[in-house]
């Protein structure tokens, strides 16, 4: 554990010692509030509702960024050779990294409750329904950033990782519109059930979902067990 | 060898890489209190090699044995055991010394309660005190060097795999590593890889030569430089009577042998061979006892290269009949 710890604090270090961290956050933030101020000037509404769908849409872009040094910049700067010669299981690398990104993610999430400020001032919000949706957003990122770890540690150019991560992410959350050239009802079924959208969907209405927590659960373990695989078969 | 068990034991070791071999079925074994030389030219598959000794990679074939725990099933329950300095130190440049040791020395288990002591020697050992609270790229590549090598030396491993670790210091810093690659070899098993020869000969009691991933030789630094000593040599293009030229050649202060061939059959034109001391001037003093009463086209001096030791080497196999 304290390895793993050890791994989860450098890999924190590294976001903050870097502008990449503070680059990404302020982004995040600045598209938030604008996203969050259009909505509800526009609809008059005390609700996060359309805010949290857009910041899933801005996860799509902002993950690759987040993910792609993970592993790339090890490659790159050599110190994959120290990581796998020290008394670190792949495991441990893997989920030290995973934890260290996911908090990074955390942070922007935290940074976003400034807009519940004037919704909590001048409206009555639905408070579970915010928490769901946060819950959605937070689960979102993590599995975005267990697939953008996988990518990043396929190769050793950080630019490419995120190209990859960037692909993967719009596929998974676009598939979902492959429903309506589907006349099987099984393959309507499986795309429906691929779609990050879909299931993100469910938790910005308030709806916290036992399949859906499952689904985003499940893709980050296989993602996370091929990260760790593909490390031990490089040896 | 020198009584002690082997720490480090390579048996038969292979190493393939697709359809190309890099590294043909290597075996030696380095003991507690030794350090081994581990010396070839670039591409002759030293980092290969020591990359399997520290578990990054496997071997294909063949066994490797770290403080009793075979590399390729248990190279968790090793790697405690090993400081390992790669080719080009692992550093994570926007971390500062401090941080960075820290993050070293918790991975490799030193308590919290020891870390203090645990830097303050490393930093000692290294001299890196006045460069403890900097953050790594700023740091000049003596420097990286040496912050490499203390990260290797946290946790005090039983096994120290360094490869090429005086690359880039100027001579001072040369001279401070080797004396602490020295006091800690004193005790424990170092490997230690380089191209330098005289690095091999100063601070190792045995040098291991590779080349083109065949092991030519296991030696001591007295028959490397024996070895070393066999390839002074002074080639000369000369026309002279053939005893009187040997008489002449001999007769110099340093010329120890002479070989002589003929350019052409019933020509008294030769390319000689003198072997020759390692000291300065000895080509001008050949140059002066024959240059007069003979006609000397040509002369040079071969000074003693890696790859004329491996020459020497592989010639002395090819003789004995084993060679690689």
């Amino acid at each position: 554990m304290t390895r793993l710890l050890a791994v989860y604090r450098n890999e924190l270090a590294a976001y903050f010692r870097s502008p990449i961290a503070y680059f990404v956050v302020a982004v995040f933030l600045v598209g938030t509030g604008y996203f969050f101020l259009y909505n509800v000037f526009f609809s008059g509404e005390a609700t996060m509702a359309a805010t949290f769908q857009n910041m899933g849409v801005l996860l799509l872009f902002v993950i690759p960024l987040i993910s792609m040094r993970l592993f790339a910049a090890e490659y790159a700067a050599g110190t994959m050779e120290l990581l796998l010669t020290l008394p670190l299981r792949p495991w441990q690398i893997v989920l030290g990294k995973y934890l260290g990104a996911v908090t990074l993610l955390a942070l922007i999430a935290a940074g976003t409750t400034i807009d519940l400020v004037p919704l909590y001032l001048f409206g009555r919000p639905e408070t579970m329904t915010i928490a769901a949706g946060y819950l959605g957003f937070l689960l979102l990122g993590a599995t975005c950033v267990a697939i953008g770890q996988l990518a990043s540690s396929l190769t050793s150019n950080q630019i490419v990782a995120a190209l990859m991560t960037a692909a993967v992410l719009l596929a998974l959350w676009f598939v979902g519109h492959l429903q309506t050239f589907q006349t099987s009802p099984a393959l309507r079924g499986l795309v429906a059930y691929l779609s990050l959208a879909a299931h993100f969907a469910d938790f910005v209405h308030g709806l916290v979902r036992t399949e859906a927590i499952a689904f985003y659960a499940i893709v980050s373990a296989i993602a996370l067990t091929l990260n760790a695989s593909y490390l031990q078969w490089q040896r | 060898m020198n009584g002690q068990p082997a720490v480090i034991v390579l048996q038969s070791v292979s190493k393939r890489y697709g359809s190309t071999t890099v590294l043909h079925d290597l075996s030696f074994t380095v003991s507690d209190g030794e350090i081994l030389g581990f010396l070839g030219p670039n591409g002759a598959g030293k980092t290969t090699s020591m990359r399997m000794m520290a578990g990054y990679t496997a071997a294909t074939s063949g066994r490797v044995l770290v403080a009793g725990h075979d590399m390729a099933t248990d190279s968790a329950a090793a790697a405690p055991h090993i400081g390992y300095l790669p080719e080009r130190p692992p550093l994570y440049e926007t971390l500062d010394v401090a941080a960075y040791l820290r993050f070293v020395a918790t991975v490799k288990g030193v308590s919290r309660a020891a870390l203090p002591a645990e830097l303050d020697r490393v930093t000692a050992a290294c001299r890196l005190e006045a460069v403890f609270r900097r953050e790594i790229y700023k740091l000049s590549k003596g420097y990286r060097q040496r912050v490499g090598l203390a990260q290797a030396l946290l946790g005090q491993p039983r096994v120290l795999l360094l490869d090429e670790p005086t690359a880039g210091l100027d001579p001072g810093q040369i001279h401070e590593t080797r004396e602490v690659i020295r006091a800690f070899g004193e005790h424990h098993a170092v490997v230690l890889s380089t191209h330098i020869l005289a690095e091999a000969t100063l601070i190792c009691r045995r040098v291991a030569i590779i080349n083109h991933g065949r092991l030519l030789a296991v030696d001591s630094p007295a028959g490397l430089q024996r070895a070393m000593e066999q390839t002074n040599v002074v080639l000369l293009e000369i026309e002279a009577p053939a005893a009187d030229l040997r008489a002449a050649l001999l007769a110099v202060d340093g010329v120890h042998d002479v070989a002589m061939r003929p350019m052409a059959a019933g020509h008294d034109r030769f390319i000689v061979e003198c072997q020759v001391d390692d000291k300065d001037g000895i080509e001008a003093a050949i140059a002066r006892a024959v240059a007069r009463p003979f006609r000397l086209f040509r002369l040079e001096r071969r000074q003693p290269t890696l790859e004329n030791v491996f020459l020497r080497y592989v010639s002395d196999a090819a003789r004995l009949g084993h060679a690689a």
